[in-house]
């Protein structure tokens, strides 16, 4: 394998950065050879200079989406953590339904913007679609937009696809829920169209201005700022704090806190789930 | 890890002899059956890491019956099948199946440890990821709890502070009343 010196590291770190906002420090530099040095070799590169400039002389080409899709890490899972989904389910938007109602709209009128700002490969916001379908049935209930936005195409792809290897499906995801709402495609399981339609996905790099996305009523940011510097995470809570509704519900990873990053987010708790206000 | 565990299937007692004499000089811990039906049998009974079966069998059960019954008992269950040359296109339909691999005859000891000795390293790398995945959890979920318990803690004590700040900026009224409005302000119960 090709090993990275010193001064690539820097330059290569600096690079991602300016792509994707993932900080990787230099005790990190293990990270660049084991996502890197396949591709590094699929595109003949000797060195990591050479894979840099082949890649920054082609902005927004292939090879400059390959290296996103091997820097941002896919890991999540249906229903992951379980928790945000029953606060979904037995808290907010009733909540939301409640307080739509008192402002004089119909259930069938409300519509309802959610906003998964780190899809990765889809699991969240359509177990969010699960969720609302088991909640309202099949008529009735609000009109929903669920987003689904992430930085990776390849990852996007797939959410948009919404077709899901064994290994994927076997996480997370109860038999029944699986049975009804996935049929089999061959050696993979794709989420049936009733849900599919419920979701549209775009790329977006969140470091980048939050251009024509409207409001939100609830957004999931979860596991994505941990990739982030503390000035990168204050920006980007603060531009997510602009898209929220006045009475709008931010969650975060369980493993993450706002505390220092955005004052104007109040963590409220709920059972064993915490989440986030508009102060 | 401790060693793999051999089911071996053959009708042919000389084979059976060969395999059980090899492999257990090799530390596998090995069984032998001599038909698909004991094998069926056994595998319902026993978790074998491995079963090595004959393609042909007489009887009702061949290596295709075993390896479907192996896998469909356990899922974890590799399947060698020990194949003769002209049965070759039996065997790559039995991979297409789920068997691991074929072996053909007369079986070539070394290449058969090579198999085993790859399966063993795909069985402990499964489960380092397994036990890995599992140790994440529960840090996941042990910090979880603790970062939540202080977010809404500090959020309360954030509060708490400003009503004191607000209670000492009360000049119209004496220190006395300010301290109270201080105490209150320390006292109230949390919101959560």
């Amino acid at each position: 394998m090709i090993k990275i010196k010193p001064e690539e590291i820097k330059i290569l770190s600096s690079y991602i950065y300016n792509l994707s906002g993932i900080s990787i420090d230099a005790s990190k530099a293990y990270l660049l050879e084991t996502r890197f040095g396949k591709l590094l070799e699929e595109e003949g590169c000797k060195s990591y200079s050479e894979f840099y400039h082949k890649a920054k002389s082609n902005s927004g080409g292939k090879l400059e989406k390959k290296i996103i899709d091997a820097i941002t890490t896919n890991e999540t899972l249906f229903f992951r953590d379980t928790n945000p989904f029953d606060l979904l389910k037995f808290k907010i938007l009733p909540d939301l339904m409640d307080a739509r109602s008192a402002k004089g709209t119909r259930a069938g009128n409300t519509q309802l913007k959610i906003w998964s700002s780190a899809c990765s490969t889809g699991q969240e916001i359509y177990s969010v679609a699960i969720v609302l379908k088991e909640l309202f049935g099949p008529s009735g209930g609000p009109k929903v937009s669920l987003v689904g936005t992430d930085l990776s195409d390849a990852a996007v792809a797939q959410a948009s696809a919404g077709t899901y290897n064994k290994f994927e499906i076997e996480r997370g995801l109860p038999r029944e829920k699986l049975q009804r709402y996935f049929t089999m495609a061959g050696n993979n399981w794709k989420i049936k169209d009733e849900i599919r339609a419920m979701a549209s996905f775009r790329r977006m790099n969140l470091m980048q201005p939050f251009m024509g996305l409207g409001k939100f009523d609830i957004i999931f940011c979860r596991n994505v700022a941990i990739y982030f510097t503390l000035p990168d995470r204050k920006k980007l809570f603060n531009k997510i704090a602009d898209v929220l509704e006045p009475d709008g519900y931010l969650i975060i990873g369980s493993t993450e806190s706002l505390t220092g990053v955005c004052p104007r987010f109040v963590p409220k708790r709920h059972l064993r789930s915490v989440y986030y206000q508009l102060s | 890890m401790a060693n793999l565990s051999i089911l071996v299937v053959d009708d042919d007692p000389v084979t059976r002899a060969l395999l059980t004499k090899r492999l257990a000089n090799e530390d596998y811990t090995v069984e032998t059956v001599e038909n698909g039906l004991l094998a069926v049998d056994r595998l319902g009974q026993q978790f074998y890491d491995v079963v090595l079966t004959d393609l042909m069998m007489p009887g009702g059960v061949d290596g295709i019956g075993v390896l479907e019954a192996a896998k469909r008992i356990n899922i974890k269950t590799e399947v060698i099948l020990i194949t003769a040359h002209a049965s070759i296109n039996n065997a790559i339909e039995a991979m297409k199946k789920g068997a691991v691999d074929y072996l053909q005859k007369p079986i070539n000891f070394d290449e058969l440890f090579l198999r085993l000795d790859k399966i063993r390293n795909l069985k402990m790398l499964i489960k380092n990821a397994s036990d890995l995945r599992e140790a994440m959890d529960v840090t996941e979920k042990t910090s979880a709890e603790t970062i939540q318990d202080l977010e809404i803690m500090v959020a309360d004590m954030n509060q708490r502070l400003t009503a004191v700040k607000t209670a000492l900026a009360k000049t119209d009224i004496d220190a006395e009343s300010r301290i109270r409005l201080v105490m209150q302000a320390l006292e109230t119960a949390s919101p959560s």
